[in-house]
């Protein structure tokens, strides 16, 4: 298979960058590990002239002190022990994306933007043609739910749930300059699968910062999906937080791989901090987030399974962080 | 036999033989069909339809063909000349001829410069059609239909091929039985999903012949489809097999896109490759057939199997290929492991504009053995006897008949049966592991080489091969027998090598090469080791005979008191006299010049005389009896197979290494069948060409797998051996699904058996108030 | 990246330069320009592993990745770990414990298996058996495969 021609850029700073990008807006894509564009162009999914390649702006990569690169590969993060012993849901989450060999490759800042997900989107030029496009890429209408709206592709990234968990924010450069906003401000909850996050043209992420109070909490990231290697969250739930005893000192969700973007629920987990969390109470805040959250039929696994096993996965999920905050 | 030289048996087979091209493998030095290069070589592409039925009214090419770089396009009309694996049902063409049958059915063919020359003339393809009726699903083309999927469907339907058996009077059977248990299954349809996707190269050259190279299993097949299709005599045409990268099955039939690499090669006079993109390949499929069944079985008053009825409804996709055996497959295969005295079958395989199911490891034999092995354990519970003593009690006697004719020589099936019982601690856990957690029983049974041969005229061996040997004693082998990763160069290799007596290394099987390999019919039907074996012993034994006149010679006695050492032989009466091998050869040869031999394998005459009596019938057949443990998470419906104790009888394993893979292997695929696997249809379209959403188990979804080799010698298998490659499948399945009863009390009919389907299972048990271990 | 469209990295272990447009996959230009075709394509799309190389000693799936961000870097194909003469420890040992049948994707296994020994000399089958799960194998369900691999540790490859 092969790649329709472009033009490749490489720049070597941010500035830089930020400067390519705007001659070029609405003409290009950020490559970083490659792994989810590339596919995606191989596919013929909406090609665009430009790549700016961001495998030589030195300081897109590296981590530590909460600070991840946007270019930091995940393999980093996998082998770095440091990162289990003080970001147990982060460590979770990048120990399930994928496959070692897409980690070897695929970034922090990549899996954040990864594309959204739809059974009939991912797919070749040929089959989709055939079928008839949809609206997020040469078409005008939606096959999983038949309207010409809206897309309901899925967001299918493991790294933004438990990042948001974490209370994370992202750094951004644009060509009004640098700024930061929380993680899950980037993506736009008022969107769909194809308008999903808040990035002006030619903005470009530049890290991930982890606030200082959320090192050491305790946490996990639970994936559903149906092998354990290869596939993509049918369901992404984490958890991280802080027990004082059986007293919940702090607690965050967040959940991916349902909707087109990851959602936090601290309305729901707020309520919760200063009193011990009761089988009761932990069973009723999985039963809220499971209703709150509308899966569609737009992959593997049937939707109201997966909507049944959010309750089950959010249980178990802060139950084994709990869990693992007692040991 | 002496000290210096142990009894050929101990030296090689029965050991475990390292693959011989196993280094080139290992160091990418091994040659696939891809790594062939030609001078000159230009992209073949196909055009695919994008129609689940369409007449094809016109198509207009003159773009494409004006395109620079465009060296040729193809449609249909060039080369209309059907053709099919099986010489009764040819349905193919190269290039859909008149109308197209299912989405990706092939409509043109384009050789350019390179691929997106390539790519770029097939968007300028213009077609013209009248969009046919859709016939996603069998039970859609039972009855004479508006527009049949091809004119030789039964009736009017879009029936291709209708069996109907009865032997004995199944009737009586079931109203004079104790008991009787039912299971109707249905099963998706899967696919090989060899790592090595499809390819061909093709060159005509102006000598007038013409060569391909391709990843096929049966380049016999492949030779004669090319010359009946293209319209040229098989000698002038050549087939290479260089290594392939898996089969399964998937490789077997002549594939069209063979054919139309051949014709653009024809056209253009130029070497042409046409390499599949992985969502071809699961175009092409030929995989197992999505298949509803209806299995009854009836047992007298002493757990006797007194008969089967059987049903089965096979979604054949839009062509034959190899549905005849299949139809006849998924009923006959039911003859073993157990006696079966009364029996009858309707089996209908129904085409559909899906893409085309055909032979996949162990064709034929899974799904139908799910059921029955489902019934048995249904069956065992209601008579409360225990699901080993059902089957210990109903076990095929070796030298038996079956009621339909099918002649059993060796069955270790007993033994298979009572190692696994005893290994698995199947007493103390069999309804008795917490509720969660489950242990099943499955059996097996598969043919060892199909007795049949496809396209044999004039009648002749199944297997011949060569041996010619140098000066300096390399012994060359060629045969036909297409070696796709299960080792069966190296079992020819060790086999020659054993009866000769020398150093394997000595012996060097040649790449499959129609020019110089005597005909053999490839990789299918679980037949090289039997029949390819056969012929390579009868080869080496012919070999051995000149050796062992002229050894007798320069030992002053006569060939029959030489025996065969180890690059010796020697006197058997003064085992301290003997010559080397290489002595004997060159005293051979100074009377006969340079040595060949030959040697050939032909099964018995065999099987009934009635209508399709000779489906199923094989030399020697393999039995197995599988334990499969696991847990269950009742919550999410999620489960891990733990460990699997398989039980096989492959009669003598000659090559354990080779036989144990083969076993993992198939238990991997067998588990993907259960777990995951499914060829995603909605309606006519397949939903997961690739290899992302068509789930193949990983390394941490693999048990633990104890493999007991418990066969006894076979008599007509070469030293003892029947087949191992298919067989070991079949018991995976319903291991698995008879352990899920056991963990969860609840019986999945419906493959594969995913977690929401799990979960599902559960929520019907509990609305039917039934509890299971207490919950 | 040079201007004329060359391609400059030190290829097993050679300094090597190929024309090479923007948009070329390494997969392809080793395969099908430098005709090193050890390494294997089953899929191009990052599902199945058998397009294994190591870039800067990483391994890294050569169908994902365009050819010219190989610019001034050290790729190493099949061909480069094999040695010379004879097998490496861990190539033998994939022979000795059958680990190969059809051979399709072993290049990419045995690719995966180098670089997982050289990180982990001592790898529990557990980490076996999550290196190994970006590879794809038909034939042997794996378990010769973690098998050599856990042969090849302990003889110390
Ligand atoms: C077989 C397979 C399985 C996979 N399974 C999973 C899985 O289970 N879970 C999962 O999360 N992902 C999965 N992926 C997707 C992907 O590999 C990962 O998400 C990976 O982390 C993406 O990172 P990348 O650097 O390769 O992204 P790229 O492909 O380089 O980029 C992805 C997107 O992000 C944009 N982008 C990247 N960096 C920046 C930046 N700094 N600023 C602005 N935009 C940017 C790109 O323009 C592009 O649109 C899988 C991929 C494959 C091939
Ligand atoms: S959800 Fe609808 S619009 Fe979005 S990718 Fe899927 S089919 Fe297309
Ligand atoms: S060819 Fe690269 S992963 Fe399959
Ligand atoms: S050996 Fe055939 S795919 Fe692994």
């Amino acid at each position: 298979m092969h790649l329709d021609p472009f033009a490749l850029h490489r720049p070597t700073s941010v500035d830089e960058t930020v400067r390519l990008a705007g001659s070029l807006a609405g003409r290009f894509d950020y490559l970083a590990g490659g792994t989810d564009l590339l596919p995606n162009y191989k596919m013929h999914l909406n090609l665009r002239p430009n790549l700016i390649a961001l495998e030589d702006v030195g300081e897109l990569r590296g981590h530590g002190a909460g600070r991840f690169g946007a270019m930091e590969r995940l393999a980093e993060l996998d082998d770095d022990p440091a990162i289990r012993a003080e970001y147990p849901v982060l460590a979770d989450a990048v120990g399930e994306v994928a496959t070692p060999l897409v980690r070897a490759s695929g970034t922090v800042g990549g899996n954040l933007l990864v594309e959204t997900r739809c059974f009939f989107f991912n797919q070749s030029y040929f089959w989709r043609e055939s079928l008839g496009f949809c609206l997020k890429a040469d078409g005008d209408r939606c096959h999983v739910v038949p309207q010409k709206e809206k897309c309901y592709a899925t967001f299918s990234g493991d790294l933004a749930p438990a990042l948001m968990a974490l209370d994370a924010e992202v750094e951004v450069a644009g060509p009004a300059g640098r700024s930061r906003r929380p993680l899950e401000a980037l993506y736009d909850a008022a969107g769909d699968g194809i308008r999903r996050v808040h990035l002006a043209p030619g903005e470009l992420l530049v890290a991930v910062h982890v606030p200082a109070a959320s090192r050491g909490l305790h946490g996990r990231y639970k994936k559903l999906r149906v092998r354990p290697s290869y596939d993509f969250p049918e369901l992404g739930v984490a958890v991280a937080g802080r027990w004082d005893g059986d007293r919940v000192a702090s607690l965050r969700l967040a959940v991916g791989g349902v909707e087109p973007h990851p959602r936090r629920f601290d309305a729901l987990t707020e309520p919760l901090v200063g009193s011990a969390l009761s089988d009761d109470r932990l069973r009723a805040l999985a039963d809220e987030v499971m209703r709150q959250l509308r899966p569609v039929h737009n992959t593997f696994l049937l939707p109201d399974y997966r909507k049944r096993m959010i309750g089950v996965y959010v249980r178990r999920a802060v139950d084994e962080a709990r869990r693992g905050s007692a040991s | 036999m002496n000290a210096t030289a142990p009894p050929p048996s101990a030296r090689l087979l029965g050991g475990r033989i390292p693959y011989v091209e196993g280094p080139l493998k290992v160091t990418g030095r091994a040659e696939y069909t891809d790594d062939i290069q030609r001078p000159g070589m230009l992209v073949g592409r196909v055009l695919r339809a994008p129609w689940p039925h369409a007449r094809l009214v016109a198509l207009d090419v003159s773009r494409a063909r004006a395109l620079p770089g465009v060296y040729a396009v193809l449609t249909g009309e060039k080369y209309p000349t059907p053709f099919g694996v099986l010489p009764i049902t040819h349905d193919e063409t190269a290039i859909a001829v008149g109308k197209s049958r299912y989405i990706g059915d092939i409509i043109a063919a384009v050789a350019a410069q390179d691929e997106r020359t390539a790519e770029a003339a097939l968007a300028l393809i213009r077609a013209e059609v009248e969009p046919l009726p859709e016939y996603s699903d069998p039970r859609m083309g039972v009855q004479p239909v508006a527009e049949p999927i091809h004119a030789r469907g039964l009736n009017g339907s879009n029936i291709q091929k209708e069996v109907l058996q009865h032997f004995g009077d199944v009737d009586a059977a079931f109203a004079g039985a104790a008991h009787t248990a039912r299971v109707r299954g249905t099963f998706a349809g899967v696919t090989h999903a060899f790592t090595e996707p499809l390819v061909t190269i093709a060159e005509s050259t102006p000598d007038g012949r013409l060569t391909v190279w391709s990843a096929t299993q049966v380049p016999h097949y492949l030779h004669r489809a090319l010359a009946e299709v293209l319209g040229i005599p098989m000698h002038r045409i050549r087939v290479v097999k260089p290594e392939v990268g898996g089969g399964f099955g998937g490789k077997s039939d002549p594939l069209p896109h063979e054919i139309v690499c051949a014709a653009l090669a024809i056209e253009t006079g130029r070497p042409v490759k046409v390499l599949f993109d992985r969502e071809d390949v699961f175009y092409t499929n030929h995989g197992r057939h999505p298949t509803q069944n209806d299995v009854k079985i009836a047992l007298d008053r002493d757990g006797n199997i007194v008969a089967y009825d059987i049903e089965a409804l096979i979604d054949g996709g839009a062509w034959s290929s190899f549905g005849t055996v299949t139809t006849y497959y998924n009923g006959v295969l039911s003859m073993g492991p157990y006696r079966v005295p009364n029996f009858r079958y309707k089996g209908r395989r129904v085409y559909t504009t899906k893409p085309p199911s055909g032979a996949m490891r162990a064709h034929g034999g899974t799904n139908l053995r799910y059921s029955i092995e489902l019934a048995l354990d249904i069956l065992a519970e209601e008579t409360g006897v225990d699901p080993f003593d059902l089957r210990l009690r109903n076990a095929l006697p070796p030298n038996s008949v079956t009621v339909n004719q099918f002649r059993i020589t060796s069955t270790s099936f007993r033994e298979c049966l009572e190692a696994v019982r005893a290994k698995s601690g199947w007493a103390e856990k069999f309804r008795r592991l917490p509720y969660g957690r489950g242990i099943g029983l499955g059996c097996g049974f598969y043919i060892s080489g199909s007795n049949s041969p496809i396209h044999f005229t004039p009648k002749m061996p199944q297997s011949t091969v060569h041996l010619k040997v140098d000066m300096d004693g390399g012994i060359a082998v060629h045969s036909m027998q297409a070696d796709i990763g299960q080792g069966s160069n190296t079992l020819l290799a060790a086999i020659v090598a054993e009866v000769v007596g020398v150093d394997l290394e000595r012996v060097h099987v040649q790449r499959v090469d129609s020019d110089v390999s005597p005909i053999d019919l490839g990789s299918y039907s679980s037949r090289v080791t039997f029949m390819m074996g056969n012929a390579a012993k009868a080869a080496a034994e012919s070999l051995l005979v000149p050796l062992l006149e002229a050894a007798a010679q320069l030992l002053g006695t006569t060939p029959d008191r030489v025996a065969v050492g180890h690059e010796r032989y020697y006197r058997r009466d003064a085992p301290e006299q003997g010559v080397t091998f290489l002595e004997a050869l060159h005293g051979a040869m100074e009377t006969r010049g340079a040595l060949t031999a030959s040697g050939n394998y032909r099964s018995p005459s065999m099987g009934g005389s009635f209508k399709g009596a000779r489906a199923g019938t094989a030399p020697a057949y393999s039995f197995a009896a599988y334990v499969a443990e696991l847990a269950v998470d009742v919550e999410t419906g999620e489960y891990k197979v733990e460990k699997i104790w398989a039980a096989f009888d492959c009669g003598r394993a000659l090559n354990r290494l080779a036989v144990e893979g083969q076993i993992q292997g198939s238990i991997h695929m067998g588990l993907g069948q259960v777990m995951g696997e499914s060829m995603n249809y909605r309606g006519a379209r397949l939903f997961n060409p690739s290899l992302l959403e068509y789930k193949i188990p990983m390394p941490q979804q693999m048990p633990d797998v104890e493999i007991l080799l418990v066969g006894k010698d076979d008599p007509e298998g070469p030293f003892g051996a029947k087949e191992a490659g298919e067989g070991p499948l079949i018991a995976t399945l319903p291991a698995v699904g008879n352990a899920l009863y056991d963990a969860i009390g609840v019986r999945f009919t419906e493959l594969p058996i995913t977690p929401d389907r799990v979960l599902r299972g559960l929520d019907l048990r509990a609305k039917e108030g039934r509890p299971w271990k207490g919950h | 990246m040079s201007e004329a469209g060359l391609l400059r990295m030190r290829l097993n272990g050679h300094p090597v330069v190929a024309p090479c447009e923007p948009a070329r996959i390494l997969l392809d230009l080793l395969r099908d320009d430098l005709h090193l075709t050890g390494t294997k394509r089953g899929c191009d799309l990052g599902t199945c592993g058998c397009c294994t190389v190591l870039v800067d000693g990483r391994p890294t799936l050569s169908c994902l990745t365009l050819a010219r961000l190989a610019d001034g870097h050290d790729v190493t194909t099949i061909e480069g770990i094999s040695p010379p003469q004879g097998l490496s420890p861990v190539q033998r040992a994939f022979v000795e414990s059958g680990a190969t049948q059809c051979g399709f994707c072993t290049p990419g296994f045995i690719v995966t298996a180098t670089a997982l020994l050289r990180d982990h000399p001592h790898p529990s089958r557990a980490e076996i058996e999550r290196a190994i799960a970006g590879n794809l194998c038909r034939c042997t369900g794996y378990t010769k495969i973690v098998e050599a691999i856990a042969t090849a540790a302990k003889d110390g490859a």
